[in-house]
């Protein structure tokens, strides 16, 4: 049996799952304060009358993370930076701690300048000083020459053992240095807390004699056991959106082109599944201020729910952002979209006659009747969702590329399905299917899809290899490996079986070994270097990835 | 930092960038315009974050069409076979970003794209200099037509003299085509001398400022700021495009000027255009992730002070009193002409006659072809009119096949008259069984005619 819990905003959610099928769920108000105890009573609700032996696995979500940042209580980080030649590093808003060190590398991993060691001494000895417990160093291209960042780190740890140090390539390899900066202080800064809270898990969990292993989702899709997860704190944000994401996915069709619509009480939350891939973000996710490197689905919150304000403005409605309340036809202070849907039969919640009153009084204003009245809320409300959808298409098929085959590829792509998940107003969907000639799909368990999502997940990674025969050595951008390559004729098959070879070592770090297999090459690219017309070396470049999906245990997929 | 134009001063300031590599493009697998020229370049700007400020928006490319390429060239034997797929996404890509800009959405824009134009001509048979279109040429054209403005500059900054640009613009006194360059004595394409100073009508709408080997940063800003600037002020250019070349570079390997990345950045900073497009530049470590790093702050109205070469140190390069006295010589000598440009125009008419004819032989060290070529322009008494112009070319490849071609071709700006004998023009020779190719390009009416003697048949772009 699988177990998925996914704790969202108002509510957690749990699932069980048995050969395919949902035999129980639950959910509870989530209490931010107290998570584990949501947590274990969702679980406890669903494993009542369950042997324990019969668990096979456990994954859940967590909103702990995204709290602890978006209320500025994780751990204070200081950071130090060997920004080199570029940007004024004055220029970068990554906190007000930032010591800034004389010393370069450049994009192949030389030395352009040396480190100056002092500097380095003079910063660790302020940082201490002024109270700080943790710090990131990083270097600009530090991910394709270590050295500089582990001097820091030496340095920093000899001058004041009581700092904890995170080096910038351990934090991620990919380019882009503000980003990974961002992202090692953001880790450093969650991973006590988190720690903590996994080890709380572990033993609530095995209290309740349950010895299946435990993961955690993060914001790609992808699931991570919890004892490797305190590595990667921070890919735990957002991991809601992804819940629900994943939860379509399981219960739609595989292989379709799908609209995740997600209405809750004053936002809604959509994604795309393409071709039945969910649509990652081509940049990392933004947290809080901060843009990080942190793989995370293209999710775009829309302020637009089932309690949001209506206001007249002539004879047009406007929707939102702010909350007006529960619905006036469940005793709420004024009309919503939920009083327009009841009144227009499209949902069953609340009292009719309330609904009406409430939709007569925006009529009112609109010079209208209460019937017509609802009407003009529900169609704002499906324009507005219409033009955020296409948006995201478009901006799917604007994204910048860098080579003719993908100019020439990209065709135009449009949903099959429109499908609806969580508690809120379903209603919508069908109008919205309809205006995009798709099929509008509320599937069997639509309100804990999240649950189910996070339960039958698949462990996601992703390898980015880079060689340089020239120089003779490689890097592997997701945790900073190097090595040397002796090899003058080192080609492109060469680098593809080494790249497979890295994967199944990472996966094994990240504890999800029997998956590597499942890795497939999406890019993989040769330059030849040309120094005075003939060849000196080659930048061999290779992506492998474990793209988000489901578990070979979930048979229930694709029931409409 | 006084970097933005007047007219743009008040609005939120974003530049527009295209970075498109072609990293799946070259002309041959060792040559310097192959899929490694941007990679370190790529490297440098996604390491610096630059696509995540929020002073750049970055576009994605898309193809040009054949008949913005047909606006622009008599290709022969047809566009479709000279350009590839990646020709007509860097042509595309600076429509994008012409697009933006026309449309207020961003304040400046940068084609970082590959491959390059400036030495692509009106005529084009093959690849000449790295280039098969003329990138900048195609946008000017595309804006004309489509936004309806008159007058461009065109400051080509490549260290090259970029002579297709300056071919194709050569008549038309609405632009201002302005090349600093290597002193063509000593770098191809051995041209870009003080003396070619456009057309009859056009004296002075092009000016070339020769500059002798070595010269460093102060030297290219002394004829940025006492003659490139000044000139653009008289014009009143409703657009500025900066062909920008990264080949002054004090490290490339196909050049000797000693220009610096800050040297760029100033450069831009100064200039302000509206649009810069790159041009050639094959220092591919050394040089393109420091330059385009610094030309894209610039451009974004940021800070560029920290951007450096790994062994560059300020005062690095300096000018002896030679080179001093040669440069402020070329400069002086051509605010003359800037000056007399009106007379010039008036004396050079006259003694034109009905027509201006020349002669001209064109190499296309690439593809190794010999071009001869007739250019004949009417010399039309509408002052307001350039001119219609006809071309004949006959173009042998190595081998020792001919192809041979006559174009007519109406300016956007022409009068009635021009218009009518032009199409008299191309009509006559379509039985003339001496050209395998005749055209007929009316900018006037966006309508573009090639007509094939052989086949007898008609393409109508
Ligand atoms: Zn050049
Ligand atoms: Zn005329």
């Amino acid at each position: 049996m699988l177990i998925g819990i996914d704790v969202g905003g108002t509510t957690t959610d749990a699932v069980l799952i048995d050969e395919g099928k949902v035999i129980n769920t639950s959910k509870v108000p989530t209490d931010h304060d107290h998570l584990l105890e949501c947590l274990m009573s969702a679980l406890d609700e669903i494993v009542r009358d369950i042997s324990p032996k019969k668990i096979e696995r456990v994954v859940l979500s967590t909103t702990l993370i995204t709290n602890l940042i978006a209320e500025g209580k994780a751990d204070p980080v200081a950071l130090i930076i060997e920004p080199g030649p570029g940007m004024n590093p004055e220029g970068y808003t990554l906190g007000s701690e930032v010591h800034i060190i004389r010393g370069a590398i450049d994009f192949r991993g030389r030395e352009i300048q040396a480190l100056d060691e002092r500097q380095v001494q003079n910063a660790a000895a302020k940082i201490s000083e002024r109270g700080y417990r943790k710090v990131a160093v990083v270097s600009k291209f530090g991910q394709r020459n270590h050295t500089h960042e582990e001097t820091m780190r030496e340095i920093v740890q000899r001058t004041s053992p009581d700092l904890q140090v995170e080096m910038g390539h351990q934090a991620s390899g990919r380019l882009n240095f503000p980003r990974r900066s961002a992202t090692a202080m953001l880790k450093v800064a969650a991973q006590d807390k988190y720690r903590e809270f996994a080890d709380q898990i572990t033993k609530a969990v095995s209290s309740r004699n349950i010895e299946a292993p435990i993961y955690i989702l993060k914001a790609d899709g992808g699931t991570l056991p919890l004892a490797t997860s305190v590595e990667y704190p921070v890919e735990t944000i957002f991991s809601g959106p992804a819940a629900s994401t994943m939860g379509v996915l399981a219960l739609t069709p595989p292989g379709q082109t799908s609209v995740v619509v997600d209405i809750g009480g004053t936002t809604t939350d959509l994604a795309l599944i393409l071709d039945g891939v969910p649509l990652m973000s081509s940049e990392g996710a933004k947290v809080n201020s901060y843009l990080t490197h942190i793989r995370a689905f293209a999710v775009k919150s829309v302020a637009l729910g089932g309690d949001s304000r209506v206001r007249a403005s002539g004879d047009e409605v406007t929707l939102g952002p702010e909350r007006a309340g529960p619905a006036y036809c469940l005793g709420g202070p004024e009309p919503t979209p939920t009083d327009a849907m009841r009144l227009l039969n499209m949902i069953a919640i609340g009292e009719r006659v309330l609904a009406e009153e409430a939709m007569a009084n925006l009529g009112k204003d609109l010079g209208c009747s209460a019937g017509e009245a609802a009407q003009k809320v529900v169609d704002a409300a499906v324009e507005k969702l219409l033009s955020e959808i296409n948006g995201m298409f478009l901006a799917w098929e604007l994204e910048p590329a860098y080579r003719v085959w993908e100019i020439l590829q990209k065709e135009k792509i449009r949903p099959q399905n429109v499908v609806g998940v969580g508690g809120g107003s379903l209603g919508l969907v069908p109008l919205v299917a309809e205006r995009l000639s798709a099929r509008g799909i509320i599937p069997e368990n639509a309100t804990v899809a999240n649950a189910i999502g996070a339960a039958v997940a698949r462990p996601t990674m992703t390898l980015t290899f880079r060689a340089d025969t020239e120089r003779g050595f490689y890097t592997v951008a997701e945790d900073g490996t190097t090595g040397e390559i002796r090899d003058r004729k080192f080609g492109q098959k060469e680098a593809e079986s080494m790249a497979k070879k890295l994967i199944v070592e990472l996966a094994g770090k990240m504890g999800i070994k029997e998956y590597a297999s499942e890795a497939v090459v999406t890019h993989s690219e040769v330059f030849n270097m040309v120094r005075g017309w003939s060849t000196s070396g080659r930048i061999l470049d290779v992506s492998m990835q474990i793209p988000a999906g489901l578990i070979p245990e979930w048979t229930g997929g694709g029931r409409v | 930092m006084t970097t933005l134009r007047e007219e743009n001063r008040g609005r939120a300031r974003k530049m527009g960038l295209i970075f498109f590599p072609a990293f799946d493009w070259a002309i041959t697998p060792t040559h310097p315009e192959r899929e490694e020229r941007l990679l370190y370049t790529k490297d440098q700007i996604f390491e610096e974050g630059l696509m995540d400020l929020p002073e750049v928006e970055e576009y994605k490319p898309r193809l040009a069409e054949l008949k913005d390429i047909a606006r622009v060239h008599f290709c022969i034997p047809s566009v479709e076979s000279l350009v590839t797929e990646a020709h007509l996404i860097a042509a595309g890509s600076t429509l994008v970003l012409a697009d933006a800009y026309m449309k207020k959405d961003i304040t400046n824009a940068f084609a970082l794209v590959r491959p390059p134009g400036h030495h692509s001509m009106r005529v084009a048979h093959g690849n000449r200099g790295f280039c098969n279109v003329n990138n900048e040429a195609i946008m000017v054209e595309y804006i004309r037509r489509k936004y309806g403005i008159r007058r461009v500059a065109i400051i080509d900054t490549d260290v090259h003299h970029g002579d297709g640009t300056q071919e194709i613009f050569y008549h038309d006194p609405d632009v201002l085509f302005i090349s600093f360059h290597q002193d063509g004595r000593t770098l191809y394409p051995g041209s870009g001398f003080v003396d070619e100073q456009g057309g009859p009508k056009a004296i002075g709408r092009t000016i070339n400022i020769p500059l002798p080997p070595e010269t460093p940063d102060e030297g290219i800003l002394y004829v940025l700021e006492e003659l490139v600037l000044p000139i653009l002020k008289d014009f009143r250019p409703q657009l500025v495009v900066n062909s920008a070349g990264q080949d002054n570079h004090y490290t490339d390997p196909l050049a000797n000027m000693r220009f610096s990345a800050q040297g760029y950045a100033k450069l831009n900073e100064m200039l302000a255009p509206d649009i810069a497009v790159l041009e050639g530049g094959y220092a591919i470590e050394t040089a393109l992730p420091y330059v385009d790093c610094g030309i894209i702050l610039a451009m974004a109205g940021l800070d560029y002070s920290n951007v450096r070469e790994p062994d560059f140190v300020p005062g690095k390069f300096t000018m002896s009193r030679t080179m001093e006295a040669n440069i402020v010589g070329t400069v002086e000598y051509l605010q003359g002409i800037w000056e007399a440009r009106d007379e010039l125009t008036e004396t050079a008419v006259e003694r034109a006659g009905p027509f201006f004819r020349r002669r001209k032989n064109i190499f296309y060290d690439t593809d190794g072809i010999q071009e001869k070529q007739t250019e004949s322009v009417k010399m039309c008494p509408d002052k307001s009119c350039p001119g219609y112009m006809t071309i004949d070319t006959d173009a042998v490849r190595g081998y020792g096949m001919s192809d041979s071609g006559f174009g007519v071709f109406v300016p956007l700006f022409a009068c009635k008259r021009c218009r009518e004998e032009a199409r008299e023009e191309y009509e006559a020779h379509k039985t003339d069984s001496r050209y395998n190719y005749v055209y007929f390009q009316d900018k006037n009416s966006d309508n573009f005619r090639l007509y094939s003697t052989r086949m007898h048949n008609e393409r109508v772009y």
